[in-house]
């Protein structure tokens, strides 16, 4: 049947707002007798927060509050998978990295909440600090997190130190010695990835206000998921969902970056505190410093061909870069994992991935979601097994590639679209022609 | 010297949260004033999500998409959508839309056939409006229809979830029937320019062919796939966060590079369209399978042009010039 609208170029129903000017982002809102705030961030990646010392900074003028966590000693930690990211660390808590909240100024103007903040005297012990992911695994590693994770299975390899492991992940299908056995080439690589920032055009920001009538605290910020993002919020403050609204502004990109709690909680706080309108943004150093990013990715393969070109198995090792909190990290790391051997048919396979705590800055949701640097390791992968055994990379890929009936890596039967050989035909025909 | 090499990726992508979460969208129509009012929290990150459900209920109702209109997301008026995540927009609330327009316009059916006493097959749905096929000329508008139903104290109005369920993974084996909903195929293959000397990559041409079952918006498709490519190519090339010690050392957008339009390279893109999965019209989530062949198709074309394979991403400049220097000696 033809379609009028279906697979037409119809135009972007929100581009005319965009382009004139017209759209709202968060930072276009305002309202009268609004104040803005910052928050005060940890000096220190891993240390024990021992003095925190607001005198100066309440002294200045035009600071109208400062909340430091004494002053809200029941807030929940939140986190979009696992809770365990903390609202503000406590005096004799610990911080985990440089973005952990210590205190949030509230101010007449921003610039004011911002030299606020430098007035605030911190002291701190210092810890030793781990961004590794192989030392955190070690058994005489600093421990990053004093509590041991929910998520751990009874699989967990007894040599790796659980402390600072988030959760761990399995894969097996078929028989993967039996496969190697009939291999007659047997490749073991190595893949690294480094941490991406999604880079948004806009970073965080938040604009809120009490509503005296209904006691609701009413937020607006761009977010990926509105209602998450209002059950974090309510959870974290001990609220019921009701009394926290979020609406939103047009999002000027997100990528994964607004998938987790960035500005709303402390928003809230501010709000209830001083029954204001309270505006509350990032700056780009600020969104790159305390706010998810891309998982550096450990990755590797050992895979079996045969000397006709199929795949008789693959076993593939992930580590997974954390940082200091789980955000999307438990569903990151083995969403990687799970797509291991990419498009291609392997009756045998092996796996296990690993998401480890470390000091540095939290990973979590970014475009891709571990399969984009999955897909750099088993695509060249692939690339170098072609060379290796002199068949062309195309039709080596082709001959693999996945049609209805084959089973991915967690042994799913694929019984409908299923082109992916038609994706490869397709390019050969579209790059031989300019040949 | 430049030298030059074409490689290429094959990726695949599960999308939807799968793996047995409970993932759905809830979309509600209704008409007010002179517009069709629909109601969902589905983020817009710029991807098109709302394009594609105002494309998607004007089909199915034949009415003007000018006179759609979407509610702001809004946790005390909107119903859950899900994320804008997991490539699932199109997928989850687009076939939200689908079924609350078909339920729309079966109540659109069932009423009007009572005020023109007849039935189904002798109505006509056209431009917003419903009449006899026999005759034209009187018609009733949507939202003329709206009114009546209302005064018989009824809602011509509808809400519809779609909520397909996926299976955990077995905790030690990681195998289950039904892991994600659908999964999106794409190949593609890059040529690329290697400066021997400053060690610059430079990608010339990128030809696409992605396997999505349907583009309700195949130019939305097309900017999917450019945008994500360019962000792979910024994975493969130059992206790093350089975090020392737990200290962020490049945390601005001068030590931080990404890819500007004056590194987009020359695009070519073929859509394969079998209309053959369970989004609306047969279509498939395309978001995240669109970024993730670039890397491993630039790095296989720069293995191509220089003969080094990299297994550490960015390939810089400096690792580009340290491994022809290692080659040579």
């Amino acid at each position: 049947m033809s379609k009028r609208i279906i697979g037409k170029d119809f135009k972007k129903v929100d581009a005319r707002d965009k382009v004139t000017g017209k759209a709202l982002y968060t930072r276009d809102i305002y309202f009268d007798d609004m104040l803005y705030m910052k928050v005060k961030r940890a000096p220190f990646p891993h240390a024990y927060l021992r003095k925190l010392n607001t005198d100066k900074a309440e002294s200045l003028a035009g600071v109208v509050k400062i909340i430091t966590a004494e002053d809200y000693p029941d807030l929940n930690k939140y986190g979009l998978i696992y809770k365990d990211q903390p609202v503000l660390i406590g005096i004799g808590e610990k911080m985990h990295y440089m973005g952990d909240p210590l205190a949030i100024v509230i101010a007449e103007t921003e610039e004011t909440a911002k030299r606020a903040c430098e007035l605030i005297e911190v002291e701190v012990e210092e810890l030793e600090v781990v961004t590794d992911p192989l030392q955190a695994l070690k058994k005489d590693a600093p421990v990053i997190h004093e509590e041991l994770s929910g998520l751990l299975t009874d699989r967990l390899d007894k040599k790796l130190n659980p402390a600072n492991i988030l959760c761990d992940h399995y894969l097996e299908k078929g028989n993967v010695e039996e496969g190697f056995a009939r291999a007659d080439k047997i490749f073991e690589r190595e893949y690294k990835t480094q941490h991406i920032d999604q880079l948004p055009l806009q970073s965080e920001a938040g604009v809120g206000l009490y509503d005296e009538d209904t006691g609701t605290v009413k937020i607006w910020a761009a977010t990926q998921w509105l209602h998450d993002t209002q059950a974090d919020v309510a959870q974290s403050l001990g609220l019921p969902k009701e009394k926290i609204r979020i609406i939103q502004p047009t999002i000027g990109g997100a990528f994964g970056k607004k998938e987790d709690i960035s500005v709303h909680i402390h928003l809230a706080l501010a709000i209830l505190a001083t029954k204001r309108p309270v505006k509350f943004s990032y700056t780009r150093k600020g969104s790159m410093i305390t706010q998810s990013k891309r998982h550096p990715l450990i990755i590797r393969h050992k895979t079996g061909v045969a000397n006709d070109g199929f795949l008789t198995a693959w076993q593939t090792e992930v580590i997974g870069d954390v940082g200091a909190y789980a955000s999307s990290s438990p569903a990151v790391v083995h969403k990687g994992l799970y797509h291991c051997t990419g498009p291609y048919n392997v009756a045998n396979v092996r796996g296990v991935s690993y998401a480890v705590y470390t000091n540095n800055t939290f990973t979590g949701a970014m475009r891709g979601f571990g399969t984009a640097q999955m897909a750099f390791s088993y695509d060249s992968q692939m690339d170098l097994m072609a060379a290796e055994l002199g068949i062309d990379p195309a039709h080596f890929r082709l001959q693999n590639a996945y049609e209805i009936g084959s089973s991915t890596p967690n042994g799913q039967i694929l019984t409908r679209s299923v082109n992916v050989r038609k994706t490869i035909k397709e390019v050969l025909a579209m790059t031989e022609g300019g040949k | 010297m430049k030298k030059r090499g074409q490689g290429m990726a094959t990726i695949m992508f599960g999308f939807g949260y799968g793996e047995g979460f409970p993932d759905h969208s809830i979309v509600s129509i209704e008409f007010e004033d002179e517009s069709l009012l629909i109601r969902t929290a589905a983020a817009d990150v710029g991807q098109g999500v709302l394009t594609v459900i105002t494309q998607i209920a004007a089909e199915i109702l034949k009415i003007d998409p000018d006179l759609i209109k979407i509610s702001q997301g809004d946790t005390h008026l909107t119903k859950n959508s899900g994320s804008t995540s997991a490539t699932r927009q199109t997928f989850f609330t687009g076939n939200a839309v689908k079924q609350a327009a078909e339920e729309l316009l079966g109540k659109i059916y069932h009423y009007a056939s009572l005020e023109f006493r007849s039935n189904h097959p002798e109505l006509i749905v056209k431009d917003g409006h419903i009449f006899r096929h026999d005759d034209p000329e009187n018609k009733l508008s949507y939202w003329q229809l709206a009114e009546i139903v209302s005064q018989k104290g009824e809602e011509l109005k509808s809400e519809a979830s779609f909520f397909p369920a996926t299976d955990a993974p077995d905790a030690a084996t990681g195998q289950a029937d039904n892991v994600y909903v659908a999964y999106t195929f794409m190949t593609q293959k890059v040529e690329v320019e290697v400066d021997t000397v400053t060690g610059e990559v430079e990608v010339i041409e990128v030809n696409t062919a992605m396997d999505l079952g349907k583009a309700i918006n195949p130019r939305n498709v097309e900017g999917q796939i450019e945008g994500g490519t360019v962000q792979g190519i910024g994975m493969a090339l130059m992206e790093d966060q350089v975090i020392q010690n737990g200290i962020t050392l490049n945390p601005d957008l001068t030590g931080y590079l990404v890819p500007t339009a004056m590194d987009s390279p020359h695009f070519k893109t073929s859509l394969i369209e079998n209309e053959d999965a369970d989004g609306p019209f047969g279509a498939k989530g395309v978001g995240e399978p669109s970024m993730i062949a670039a890397a491993p198709a630039v790095a296989n074309a720069i293995h191509d042009a220089i003969g080094v394979r990299f297994y550490e991403l960015p390939i810089t400049p400096d690792k580009i010039k340290k491994a022809l220097k290692d080659k040579i000696f």
